[in-house]
């Protein structure tokens, strides 16, 4: 007789992200939570009980350390990302905006997201989180310019002073940069409670290891995705 | 005047000893911002160069430039407009007035064609063919470029000139911006500062006449010697910050003890100027050291940045980026949990569907 908790289901097994995207994803992952705390603290910092500056175990100097260091590791963390976006085609689901049927798949995925719909088709990475990872990587790239346009003005003659001062004169005055780069942060966030409910929920709603494939690269999926090809 | 003459020619005129023409060079060569090896540069063009004539123009602004560069300590300002540059024109400084005065603007600008330095104060005001600023029955756009044609180099005094000024503060009426797009491509030194400090003024019109070139500059064309490093890094109230020590109002403890300002919205981390160093009144104060937080005077588009007491801006009622961003926070989560509750709902009354249809 049956178990009637077993049920036998026929799935296959996807390869799609490499070791290098996994490693950068957990990186990254990591370090926005310590940028963005150690941010805000930047932003409003706390007030230190002391009288002399000599008694403090400098509190807003290691904040900021801990901050630009956290930078750093993010930035370096970036090769991996690139290093498997050129040896793995799994580490390369653009939006596919160049493609007409990239928007009736957006459509369609929304409007199931949205309960207008039941269900949507099946995808190794859906139209919707491919347009919002692509976006993440903006908000990113948006930090890591005024980040560093803020950074290395220190010295403005310096070779990062050179490389990224004109982020500052772009966006009109340097104090422009600290306000864009705090707002961007705020997004990341709404990005990041986005994305960790959407994830959780695919796991829940489908069962399709949506979260351990950040941990093992593979999604194993009950149907054929339609994006199967771009993994050839 | 015919002959013009040099700096060392005028001290001799005037019976001074080459001691004090020294001690004026050694003085002028730190003023500059220069090391000591540049000293015997620094006397050798004062003894040769003749004497640069200035032709100094205001447009759109209140030529508080002006009150700053009259209390140059060193040089003093007296000494910079009598003997070491020859002022042939200033709208403020000048005693002449009237048709005969805007006629001799004309003379110089022909006489010393391609020799002249040019130091303008003030924007230009854009909007409706410029009518809002007029000089000489002319727009101030109209002298501008007229003045700009045969100058051997610009100097922009001010915020204004530099970038527009607070008259280019939102909305801005006048359409006042900087001198920058109306020289004909004539590269331009700016010195910005609302106003510039005093000796910042007089050390480089001197360096543009000492030495006929412009002074080292950035890449927004402000001179490096003066603009090269922020407030913060050059205040004496750093290690409070690094420490964690601030000010929370203006009447805490922390004020009164003289802790950083930063939390009071000190915009010195975003600041290039010498306040720091230089500062203000031969050295006597700044802003920061009398207990006012730095508003960025020298930056471009300052007047904006409101406000000026506090790190972010503020959206009425809403509160400023972090109160809002906690708001959109929370909501997306409450959203997120609805979506989920609606998520299960919609799959256990699908499931339910089919359930049924197998029933049957």
């Amino acid at each position: 007789m049956a178990i009637k908790s077993v049920k036998e289901v026929k799935r296959k097994e996807f390869y799609i992200f490499s070791p290098f995207l996994r490693i950068f994803h957990w990186i990254m992952a990591s370090q926005i939570v310590i940028l963005f705390a150690t941010g805000l603290l930047i932003t409003k910092p706390m007030n230190v009980a002391i009288t002399e500056p000599v008694f403090s175990i400098t509190s807003m100097d290691l904040v900021r350390d801990i901050h630009f260091t956290s930078a750093f590791i993010l930035c370096a963390s970036l090769i991996l990302r690139i290093y498997g976006f050129i040896i793995n085609k799994g580490d390369r689901l653009f939006p596919r905006v160049w493609e007409g049927h990239f928007y009736e798949e957006t459509v369609d995925v929304a409007l199931h997201y949205m309960l207008i719909r039941p269900h949507h088709a099946s995808f190794l990475r859906n139209p919707l989180a491919r347009g919002s990872y692509a976006a993440l990587y903006v908000l990113l790239a948006i930090e890591i310019l005024t980040g560093f346009a803020m950074y290395f003005m220190t010295n403005p003659s310096s070779t990062g002073g050179m490389l990224f001062g004109w982020v500052n004169v772009l966006v009109g005055s340097e104090m422009m940069s600290h306000y864009i780069h705090h707002y961007v942060a705020w997004f990341i966030i709404l990005f990041a409670i986005g994305h960790l409910y959407m994830v959780i929920r695919a796991e829940f709603m489908e069962g399709e290891s949506e979260i351990s494939s950040m941990f093992s690269g593979k999604k194993i999926l009950a149907h054929n995705p339609k994006d199967a090809n771009e993994l050839d | 005047m015919e002959k013009r003459e040099s700096l060392w020619e005028a001290y001799l005129r005037r019976g001074f000893s080459r001691r004090s023409f020294l001690k004026g060079c050694v003085a002028l060569t730190s003023l500059m911002g220069f090391s000591t090896d540049m000293f015997s540069k620094v006397v050798e063009a004062a003894e040769n160069k003749p004497l640069p004539v200035v032709i100094w123009i205001h447009g759109h602004e209140c030529t508080g430039c002006d009150e700053s560069f009259i209390r140059s300590g060193a040089p003093l300002a007296s000494d910079v407009v009598l003997s070491s540059i020859a002022l042939e024109y200033d709208h403020l400084l000048s005693a002449a007035c009237g048709a005969p005065f805007e006629a001799h603007l004309d003379e110089t600008i022909a006489k010393y064609n391609g020799q002249y330095i040019l130091c303008v104060e003030g924007a230009i005001a854009t909007k409706d063919s410029g009518v809002y600023c007029m000089s000489g029955g002319h727009t101030f756009t109209h002298l501008l470029e007229k003045a700009a044609k045969g100058a051997a180099a610009i100097i922009a005094y001010g915020s204004c000139s530099a970038y527009g000024g607070i008259q280019a503060a939102k909305p801005n009426p006048t359409g006042s911006a900087g001198i920058e797009r109306f020289v004909g491509g004539k590269p331009v030194v700016k010195v910005p500062g609302c106003p510039p400090i005093p000796e910042v003024m007089t050390g480089v019109v001197m360096h543009v006449a000492l030495f006929g070139t412009i002074p080292p500059v950035d890449g927004d064309g402000r001179p490096k010697q003066f603009y090269g490093n922020r407030i913060h890094d050059t205040c004496y109230r750093r290690p409070f910050f690094d420490a964690g020590m601030f000010a929370e109002t203006f009447d805490d403890a922390g004020a009164k003890a003289g802790w950083c300002l930063y939390k009071l919205g000190c915009r010195g981390p975003e600041t290039y100027n010498s306040c720091g160093n230089l500062r203000w009144w031969q050295g006597m104060s700044y802003p920061i050291q009398s207990g006012a937080p730095c508003i960025g005077c020298s930056n471009s588009n300052f007047w904006d940045e409101d406000p000026f007491t506090a790190r972010l801006p503020q959206y009425g009622k809403l509160g400023d980026a972090d109160k809002i961003g906690v708001g959109l926070g929370v909501l997306t989560a409450a959203g997120v949990v609805g979506h989920a509750v609606a998520s299960i709902v919609q799959r256990n009354s699908r499931e339910n569907l089919i359930d049924d249809e197998h029933h049957d």
